[in-house]
């Protein structure tokens, strides 16, 4: 029945020659290549909860009386987009558990998106021929935390709107055209005349996700198309793919592995709060709450805000914000920089022009891995300072004190890092290559002339490293199949 | 043999990630779930602290009447759950959440309580056995007189009962350490005690300064106190009430064990950093308004969506999320995932 469907579609499509094509894919296996995948899975929940969310939230900053279930607001005048939240929240089934999903899903949709990034760089995966993926890569990590600002600032609380503030003061803070952006986005001054949160809404639903599902389609192209990248080792070249066909092994796993992602997020988003938009109130910019943070992805952006001393220049009857433009607008474009501009950074520097299909270990390239973990610190340290006031109430210091200290450890901790790094690389790589390794015992005997001698024990199950037998792939469409001596067994492709 | 193999592999590999994450998950709930309002939503229609409740005592001490029999007067004053050990599940009375009903509310408008709260004066019996704990545990720093000392002590002369209270019912006087602010801590006098040396304090200048209020939040316009703690006292105690860091070693405290007294005399008083609120500014009834939102809705939220994370908004989000979610599916990443 399947057999004749297929082929009744076959004859009309000719998805066979594709279809084996696709079923017949290698993947190599390692635990670091599925972290991109965990990006993968939170945003297709994220695009599922999404349309939940859409069908009961109204984009609108038109005023009305609050009349829900929530007690405490009954009677407060609140704008649309609020009350249809809290809504959400109390009055629609599920709509909690969905919201606060799509919330999580956000958080580990750019966390995994920052894992898999590091785990791209260490290994130099980036190097040719990959380069395009990984500019592809980066622009979706830079909409990705655009649409997370935009979804976080829809409900239209006080927490958020405090973080749209901040956005327009940024924009402003752009010399010569920013008055006039600020203007144009929000539709006059701030406030603006209630067009941003359904002009927030229309970028987020639609116009974000549409190019991050084409930019998506794009990366998982290019990796089909170019094949997916392997650590040295035993029977691993530059010219072949060592490891477990979609179908039956990969899929299978890959399948298990969205299920699993679902899981965590839906426990999370019933059992952990985030983002009680009710116990916050509806934005007015007359108020303000104290400990406002924007999510983690923005924090390093809210930090850099922080620790900034409040310089300013005026001149020629022009005052150019350095406080906020340095921060907010050089630093984050600076950074984006060199994470675009990488690969190429690095092809200069190395004079590499090799086709890379296997990766490197990182403390083989101790430079890089140094410069990563520069990187890495400046930007963990900058999101640190994104909670001075958190951080000083737990630890009981005065602000200021959290504020000096990160003014002076932001600067300084990549430059430690990089060298400890670098020193830690250098180390373990003239250590040898056994390192690592298993440890063989050395037994002592006695002989039975009474001479003692020492002799390694025999191997232990699991030491060394097994290699199955390569299956070739058929370069042709066979009716039978290829022969599959072992389900999940090892084949090769030559490329 | 292969379902041993297996176990033995999935426990020895998969332990050392497992007690990390776990380890690092368990931190972050301990770090941030301290101190939240998590409380169980109170569902008891009226309140029962009698401090707080009953219009009928007050009424004969609003009038000004002095008690002969301090045992008696003490006894309808005493609030034994409010001023406990000093958790927060024991330390507030049990108070509605739900709006009063249009019966509720009737029952409790005495003609001496139509704002909900009003402000008594402490019975002269109160100032003799005041003066002696005063004396006992608060003039070696204040002085005999009250009046404080130079770079040791403010001035307690005309502050007034209900600045007494405030410091001396939340525990923060007497002071623990000289640090730049002093902490709440479980009171050290039962409320008899408190007001006795509230009352001998005033005594020193009759009519001056903040006296002691009687707050019914029974009536209390919840709404209209929810905005109003949003425009006068999120900017430092945040929104949920958790309190922060403010500059200088000065913190806003947090505001989750706070009764509904306590809070109009930090109104009315402005301890420390805190601005002081006249009746101009804030009248009686917004400042009950504020304290039963406080009370009844920051307290005792009405919550959905699972463990509170502290109330500190997305910094402790972020920590779980990053920690727990993204920590987790890496696991599961290095669980399914071949490691060689």
């Amino acid at each position: 029945m399947i057999d004749k469907s297929l082929r009744w579609i076959d004859d009309r499509l000719g998805i066979a020659k594709g279809g084996r094509t696709f079923l017949d894919k290698i993947f190599p296996d390692h635990w670091s290549f599925m972290l991109g995948e965990i990006a993968l899975y939170s945003f297709i929940l994220l695009l599922a909860t999404g349309v939940f969310l859409s069908l009961y939230y109204v984009p609108s900053a038109h005023e009305i009386v609050y009349h829900g279930t929530y007690v405490p607001l009954q009677g407060q005048r609140v704008s649309e987009a609020y009350a249809s939240s809290v809504s959400l929240s109390f009055d629609v089934r599920t709509g909690l558990l969905m919201r606060q999903a799509h919330h999580w899903a956000a958080d580990i949709f750019l966390g995994s998106i920052a894992v898999h990034m590091a785990r791209v760089f260490f290994t130099g995966a980036f190097r040719k021929p990959r380069e395009f993926n990984w500019l592809v890569g980066v622009s979706m990590l830079i909409l990705g935390i655009v649409n997370g600002f935009l979804g976080y600032s829809l409900p239209d609380d006080l927490v958020s709107g405090t973080g749209i503030r901040i956005a327009f003061s940024i924009i402003e803070s752009i010399p010569v055209v920013g008055s006039y952006l600020g203007f144009f986005l929000f539709g006059g001054n701030y406030p603006g005349s209630g067009v941003i949160i359904p002009r927030f809404f229309t970028i987020h639903v639609l116009i974000v996700p549409a190019l991050i599902v084409g930019l998506l389609a794009a990366h998982l192209g290019l990796l089909v198309k170019q094949k997916h990248t392997q650590f040295p080792g035993k029977g691993r070249t530059e010219k072949n793919v060592v490891g477990t066909p979609m179908f039956p092994t990969f899929i299978a796993k890959t399948t298990g592995f969205l299920f699993m992602s679902t899981a965590v997020t839906f426990l999370l988003g019933g059992f952990a709060q985030i983002n009680p938009v009710w116990q916050f109130g509806q934005y007015q910019p007359y108020q303000i709450s104290y400990a406002v943070q924007p999510d983690w992805y923005m924090g390093w952006l809210d930090g850099a805000l922080r620790i900034m001393p409040s310089w300013e220049w005026v001149g020629w009857g022009h005052t150019l914000p350095l406080m906020v433009f340095l921060p907010a607008v050089v630093f984050p474009g600076l950074i984006f920089t060199i994470l675009m501009a990488w690969p190429f950074i690095e092809t200069a520097w190395t004079k590499d022009r090799e086709y890379h299909n296997l990766l490197d270990r990182p403390r083989d390239r101790p430079k890089r891995t140094a410069a990563g973990a520069a990187m890495l610190t400046l930007l963990l340290m900058v999101f640190f300072a994104s909670s001075t006031d958190v951080l000083a109430n737990f630890f009981q210091l005065p602000l200021e004190a959290v504020l000096w200290f990160f003014r002076f450890v932001v600067p300084l901790s990549p430059i430690v890092a990089y060298y400890l790094t670098y020193k830690i690389c250098v180390e373990m790589r003239e250590a040898g290559e056994d390192v690592g390794e298993r440890k063989r015992a050395l037994v002592v005997k006695r002989t039975a002339e009474g001479e003692y001698i020492t002799e390694p024990s025999l191997p232990r199950p699991g030491d060394g490293h097994v290699e199955l037998d390569a299956i070739p792939l058929p370069t042709f469409i066979d009716t039978a199949g290829p022969e599959l001596a072992t389900p999940g067994g090892v084949r090769r492709v030559i490329r | 043999m292969t379902a041993d193999r297996i176990r033995r592999s999935l426990g020895a590999r998969l332990a050392a990630p497992a007690a990390l994450v776990g380890a690092v998950a368990l931190t972050g709930l301990v770090v941030f779930g301290t101190g939240t309002a998590q409380a169980e939503t109170t569902t008891t229609a009226g309140s029962t602290s009698a401090y707080e409740g009953p219009v009928t005592t007050s009424t004969n001490l609003a009038g000004g009447t002095t008690r002969t029999t301090p045992t008696t007067s003490a006894t309808s004053l005493t609030t034994p759950t409010a001023y406990g050990a000093g958790t927060n599940a024991v330390a507030q009375p049990a108070v509605a959440t739900a709006l009063p009903s249009a019966e509720a509310a009737a029952r409790y408008e005495a003609p001496s309580n139509q704002d909900g709260l009003y402000y008594r004066d402490l019975p002269d019996a109160y100032i003799a056995p005041g003066q002696a704990l005063y004396a006992s545990n608060c003039a070696s720093c204040h002085g005999t007189q009250a009046n404080g000392k130079e770079g040791v002590a403010p001035n307690l002369l005309g502050l007034g009962a209900g600045t007494v209270d405030f410091w001396v019912s939340t525990g923060r006087m007497p002071l623990a350490n000289t640090s730049a602010q002093a902490t709440r801590k479980p009171p050290r006098f039962n409320r008899t005690q408190t007001l006795q040396i509230a009352a001998y304090v005033q005594s020193l200048t009759p009519g001056q300064g903040t006296k002691v209020p009687v707050v019914n939040t029974a009536s209390a316009d919840l709404e209209a106190g929810g905005e109003l703690f949003t425009l006068n006292c999120a900017a430092c105690h945040t929104i949920s009430g958790a309190g922060d860091m403010l500059a200088q070693g000065a913190y806003a405290p947090s505001l989750h064990l706070a009764t509904s007294t306590q809070i109009v005399e930090a109104i009315r008083s402005g301890p420390g950093n805190m601005p002081h609120f006249g009746p101009g500014n804030i009248p009686d009834t917004e400042a009950r308004d504020i304290a039963a939102y406080v009370v009844k809705v920051l307290q005792h939220p009405q919550d959905s969506g699972g463990y509170g994370l502290g109330g500190i908004g997305p910094v402790g989000e972020g920590f779980v999320g990053l920690l727990i979610g993204v920590g987790a599916l890496m696991a599961i990443c290095f669980w399914i995932g071949d490691r060689s």
